[in-house]
């Protein structure tokens, strides 16, 4: 069974429809991406999946059940994760704090807890800190720990948007354009990190401009075009569609994939 | 802070959940819905309280326009023809004020967004430069005033044009001590500084002219009936307090769309870096915004000492506030709306107040204000002209 | 499995310096905190009581009496390590004038001479009050009760040893720093001005109360970030629920100990309640509703709704509570010490409420709103609960402020007061529990002490050298001024305030757009 399904999904910002009709589905443990030429409509398509817009019309379901209009924290606690395009991370919290947030929604411990510091809050604390810590040590983020999130270096911010993603406990990943800004090296990084993240049992579903990267990696490539799909199919199919060769890289683009 | 160890210590005190893989095994298994099952009564109320404000927030201008009939009907049904003109005539000669203090308002939000909360006690402190002008030399200017038609007229060339100047430069002034080095700072930071303006304004306003209400004996100035309609009298004060409103905002409409300095107001107000691209002095032109306001509650200020003959200290704090509302009312950064808001938060103020009870007006405004805030921030015509987002 | 073997190494961070602003401001707060105390202890006997000489202990009247043998020589000693500290202040100004760092000996000397000073002070106190040395002092009047000089004189000379004798603690762990002058100093306080009942009763009736109130605020505008321009409604629900349960007015009388829950308790709800409204709204103007409900509510109490309020007077003769023999209308002090009490339980509460899940969620939504809502965060309730834990404290300084002053009415509630609020966590440095302390204690004190005296002051003043116009001067009209100056002052040259905490400072100077979540999702 798919894990999200998509159905018939609308977004409409008063005339302009930003997704149109849109449907697929993400099967459990598959690595999606879903690629198209700037304001094709993905990233709103992420916002409306992840709650922080409101759907017009259409159905999104998650593990076989409706997730449509409900705000982004239960989605999120649902098991859905992301990253954003533009780094939003919490700039004055440190790298251990901005994971440690991530892990909000799965501490045990209520306000009055946290308000008397009782045993139970204090082992919630450790936990979560010893998680934070952990992968903050397995992203080789762990020297950062200390300083503020605006302080990282690019690169490591993107990787620390992924950790603190993580750390939420998710059963999908959402990146949103994670290559963007990243120098080769970087790249080959987050393309084994992707492969890794599958392998210990994830689903991935990404946004990506780097056709390298979306040709390497993904199982499957959803097309969009002003808000609408286009094709979904393996990276081959996609890659020779001549519709997407039309629509998406435009004339003349055709000869240079295929030196790539 | 030494991580390292930090981080070799959590390693070492193993045994914690998903320790050296990155995805939480816990996470991967299928959850339920605490939050949508467990507190049915809670979800069920907060739906039909979401509902209800959507309902609300969709239909405010009617709901609005039927409150604002059904209270004048009343006050017909109560007092007659006569008490419903007469508070018509309150309401337009109170109106026009709130529109005066309230385009600065919204003038000043729609190019730098800053609430600027000293902006009351600047209409307060111009009303105190007007008491001052008109007492000077032994209140020349006053018997000038109740001499003759020309000598009102010359006295009145000269107290507008001085208070307005001198009440500009304290606004321009007030924007570049306090304001110009927050423009960049989040939006609280200037707002608290705002409010110390305000109220520093309010504090020397205090010592200086002490804690009662000082007449300002400019209500003699203008005196007469004009005419008479349906038994109300309407004097020639209220048809000059409103008509000068009404010039000076529409002088200032033809001056933001004609002129140069207006044109880069109007641009500035939409996208600041832009316009400092494109070669406008944002500045001077913020300045100038500082300014304009400024002299308009100073006309404000004037009217109201003419029409009522009397300024106090803390005036401007719930007039400020008041024509913030009108402001908001309006949608803020929209000039023409800020007028249109002031006249209809004066219909609103008098007629409420005749309603309830005098002793409720000030929570009438008040919660006016939390409901248009709340429900309808972008205002009654419900484009948000200056917010990005 | 792969162990990211491609990762790159990141370069180690600089190691983070400290936040070095932060100590050096308590450090100066301190150096010239002793100083003043120090000052004080010789000035004070003539400012609360003008004929003070020779009836209490104080250095004064140890020099006036004048001591024989070892006595002079204590007293020579207190002169000279009151004089070094006193001038202090000086020498450091000076340095930092010329750029240069005070040299490490002088620090040391001055903590030895600060010790030297805290000893003699004991023993001049033990030699004269307990073992009653006479010929060593001469005349001092012995029924006196201990004058709070001494203690002033203590107070400073600790103050003084831990600032220079452990400069480097101050400046790199200020918090605990503070903690450790601030606790006994604030234990003493009733000690030190025991022969000044209004300065009890402001320490009672403004310092403690507003330090609460303040602390309150903070949870709402420095943790979570809500500018509340209406925190002084929940003072006054706090008051006034209190003010009906212990009083004639409806002949009920609970003691003030079931009180101040019952007053948090209602006052958080109320918080919870008007909070509701403004969570989809941007920062501005949910500043601007909150004042609405900051004028709505006292109001509601002007008008007597429900004949439940009393109207514009109020409710009067407000019950206050014994303990045992002690009745605390009559010995202020022990007011003082059960707020004291609360305080120091509010602050670790709030300390560790900061530290925990909760406080990590309000600087989230703080910094960015959208992202936290995606990061599992509930934005309603968390932005619910910082404004009912606000309000509670708030709640609780209402139920101590009536049983004080036995009266409440609406005008304690107006808006002047929950900008006096705000502008005590402004001063002391928003989201800075230390800061918060601080920026009470300065502004309480300069508003409802000192300029509540100056009137007195400058009247004698104008009397002495005969220019009677110094009398009529009302410095309590200055109190807006104050409040203006201190806003407008720390926003443009400090706005992490005096105590930042390291994130706001830089915050609060780069900030950007913040956007709200309702606005993203196109509700608000």
């Amino acid at each position: 069974m798919a894990l999200m399904e998509i159905n018939n999904m609308v977004k409409r910002f008063g005339g302009l429809m930003a997704v149109n009709d849109v449907s697929f589905a993400v099967d459990s443990r598959e690595i999606v991406s879903m690629i198209g030429p700037n304001g094709a409509g993905k990233t709103t398509a992420f916002n409306c999946i992840t709650g922080l817009y409101p759907i017009t019309t259409g159905d999104v379901l998650f593990d076989g059940r409706s997730i449509t209009g409900q705000p982004p924290h239960r989605i999120t606690r649902l098991g859905i994760a992301r990253t954003f395009q533009n780094i939003r991370l919490f700039s004055f919290m440190t790298a251990l704090d901005n994971v440690m947030v991530g892990a909000h929604s799965w501490m045990s411990a209520h306000v009055w807890d946290s308000v008397i510091k009782s045993p139970r809050a204090r082992a919630d604390e450790r936990r979560v800190t010893d998680r934070a810590h952990d992968l903050l040590d397995q992203l080789g983020l762990s020297r950062y720990a200390g300083a503020y999130a605006r302080e990282l270096p690019y690169g490591l911010q993107r990787r620390l948007e992924i950790a603190r993603a993580l750390a939420t406990q998710p059963r999908i990943l959402l990146l949103d354009e994670p290559a963007a800004g990243l120098n080769p090296q970087e790249k080959k990084e987050l393309m084994a990190l992707i492969s890794r993240l599958r392998e210990e049992g994830l689903t991935i579903f990404l946004i990506e401009h780097d056709m390298r990267v979306v040709m390497e990696i993904s199982d499957r490539i959803v097309v969009l075009d002003h808000g609408v799909k286009i094709t979904e199919g393996r990276p081959l199919e996609v890659r020779n569609n001549p519709q997407v060769i039309e629509a998406y890289l435009g004339h003349g683009a055709a000869e240079r994939m295929a030196d790539a | 802070m030494s991580d390292e160890t930090t981080a070799s210590a959590a390693r070492a005190t193993a045994g914690a959940i998903g320790h050296g893989t990155l995805v939480d095994p816990r996470g991967l298994s299928a959850r339920t819905d605490r939050a949508g099952t467990t507190r049915p009564a809670v979800v069920r109320t907060l739906a039909f309280l979401r509902k209800l404000y959507g309902l609300v927030q969709r239909y405010f201008p009617q709901f609005l326009i039927a409150g604002i009939a059904f209270a004048i009907l009343k006050v017909y049904a109560n007092g007659g023809l006569t008490l419903m003109g007469a508070q018509i005539k309150n309401a337009l000669v109170l109106g026009a004020i709130y529109a005066l203090v309230a385009i600065g308002y919204t003038m000043v939000y729609g190019i730098i967004e800053l609430i600027n909360f000293a902006h009351g006690d600047v209409f307060t402190l111009s009303g105190f430069y007007a008491f001052v002008i008109a007492g000077l030399s032994g209140g020349a200017i006053g018997s000038l005033a109740t001499h003759s038609g020309i000598g009102l007229l010359l006295a009145l060339l000269i107290i507008f044009p001085t208070t307005m100047v001198a009440a500009g430069f304290t606004g321009v002034v007030i924007e570049r001590v306090a304001y110009r080095r927050l423009r960049d700072a989040p939006r609280l930071a200037p707002l608290i500084t705002a409010i110390g303006v305000s109220f520093l304004l309010e504090g020397l306003m205090l010592v200086i002219f002490g804690a009662d209400n000082r007449p300002t004996k400019l209500s003699s100035w203008i005196t007469g009936r004009a005419v008479r309609v349906a038994g109300v009298d309407v004097n020639w004060k209220d048809i000059f307090v409103v008509a000068t409103a009404l010039g000076l905002m529409f002088s200032l409409g033809a001056f933001v769309r004609i002129t140069t300095l207006g044109k880069a107001m109007r641009a500035t107000a939409q996208d600041r870096s832009a316009s400092l691209l494109s070669g406008i002095n944002v500045n001077r032109t913020i300045s100038a915004t500082f300014f304009i306001g400024s002299a308009l509650a100073a006309a404000g200020a004037i009217v109201y000492s003419i029409n009522y003959d009397l300024i106090q200290w803390n005036l401007g704090y719930q007039l400020g506030i008041i024509a913030f509302t009108a402001a908001v009312l309006g949608g803020i950064g929209n000039i023409v709306g800020a007028g249109v808001g002031g006249f209809i938060i004066g219909v609103i103020s008098v007629f409420g107040g005749q309603l309830a009870g005098g002793e409720w007006s000030n929570s009438l405004v008040f919660a006016i204000l939390v409901i248009i805030l709340t429900f309808r921030p972008v205002g009654l015509f419900g484009v948000d002209v200056t917010t990005r987002a | 499995m792969p162990r990211l073997g491609l990762l790159q190494r990141p370069q180690p961070v600089t190691p983070q310096a400290g936040p070095r602003g932060s100590g050096t401001s308590t450090f100066w707060i301190f150096s010239l905190g002793s100083a003043m105390l120090l000052l004080m202890s010789w000035l004070l006997p003539w400012f609360v009581r003008p004929t003070s000489s020779g009836v209490g202990y104080s250095p004064m009247d140890v020099v006036t009496s004048s001591p024989t043998g070892i006595g002079t020589i204590l007293v020579y000693i207190l002169a000279v390590t009151m004089l070094i500290m006193v001038l202090s202040p000086v020498l450091e100004i000076a340095y930092r004038l010329r750029k240069e760092a005070t040299p490490r000996r002088f620090d040391t000397l001055r903590g030895i001479a600060a010790v030297i000073g805290l000893v003699s002070t004991v023993a001049v106190f033990v030699l004269a009050r307990i073992m009653r040395e006479e010929p060593l002092f001469g005349q001092i009047d012995s029924h006196s009760i201990t004058d709070s000089a001494v203690w002033l004189t203590m107070a400073g000379y600790i103050i003084a040893a831990v600032t220079y004798g452990a400069r480097q603690r101050v400046t790199h762990r200020p918090s605990l720093a503070f903690g450790a002058v601030a606790l006994p100093f604030g234990l003493l306080l009733p000690l030190m001005f025991h022969q000044a009942p209004d300065f009890i009763l402001w320490a009672a009736e403004s310092l403690a109360v507003y330090m609460l109130l303040a602390l309150g605020l903070n949870v709402v505008v420095g943790f979570a970030g809500l500018l509340d321009l209406g925190y002084a409604a929940f003072f006054a629900i706090g008051a006034y629920t209190c003010a009906s349960l212990a009083s004639p007015k409806h002949s009920i009388h609970l003691p003030l100990w079931v009180l101040i829950f019952l007053g948090a308790a209602v006052a958080s709800m109320f918080g919870a309640v008007l909070g509701a409204p403004t969570l989809r709204l941007r920062g501005d103007y949910l500043a601007i509703v909150t004042l609405g409900f900051g004028e709505i509510i006292p109001d509601l109490a002007t008008n007597n709704v429900g004949k439940l309020t009393g109207g514009p007077d109020g409710i009067s003769s407000i019950d206050q509570p014994a303990l045992g023999p002690i009745h605390f209308g009559t010995n202020k002090e022990w007011y003082y010490w059960s707020l004291l009490v609360v305080v120091i339980v509010v602050i670790i509460l709030l300390r560790n409420l900061e530290r925990s899940r909760m406080g990590r969620a309000w600087v989230a939504l703080r910094e960015d709103e959208v992202a936290a809502a995606a990061t599992g965060i509930n934005t309603t309730s968390t932005k619910l609960l910082a404004f009912a834990i606000g309000a509670s404290i708030s709640g609780i300084a209402g139920a101590f402020y009536g049983s004080i002053v036995t009266v409440v009415t609406p005008q304690d509630f107006n808006f002047s007061v929950s900008v006096s609020i705000l502008s005590m966590i402004v001063l002391g440095g928003i989201g800075n529990i230390t800061g918060v302390i601080v920026g009470s204690f300065a502004l309480t004190f300069v508003i409802f002490w000192v300029l509540q005296n100056l009137n007195e002051w400058s009247g004698t003043l104008g009397q002495t050298i005969n220019v009677p116009t110094l009398g009529n001067l009302n410095f309590s009209q200055y109190t807006y001024i104050v409040y203006g100056v201190t806003l407008i002052l720390m926003m443009l040259l400090r706005p992490g305030g005096l105590i930042p905490s390291r994130a706001r400072q830089i915050e609060l100077k780069s900030g950007g757009e913040e956007e709200s979540l309702a606005a993203v999702q196109g509700r608000a």
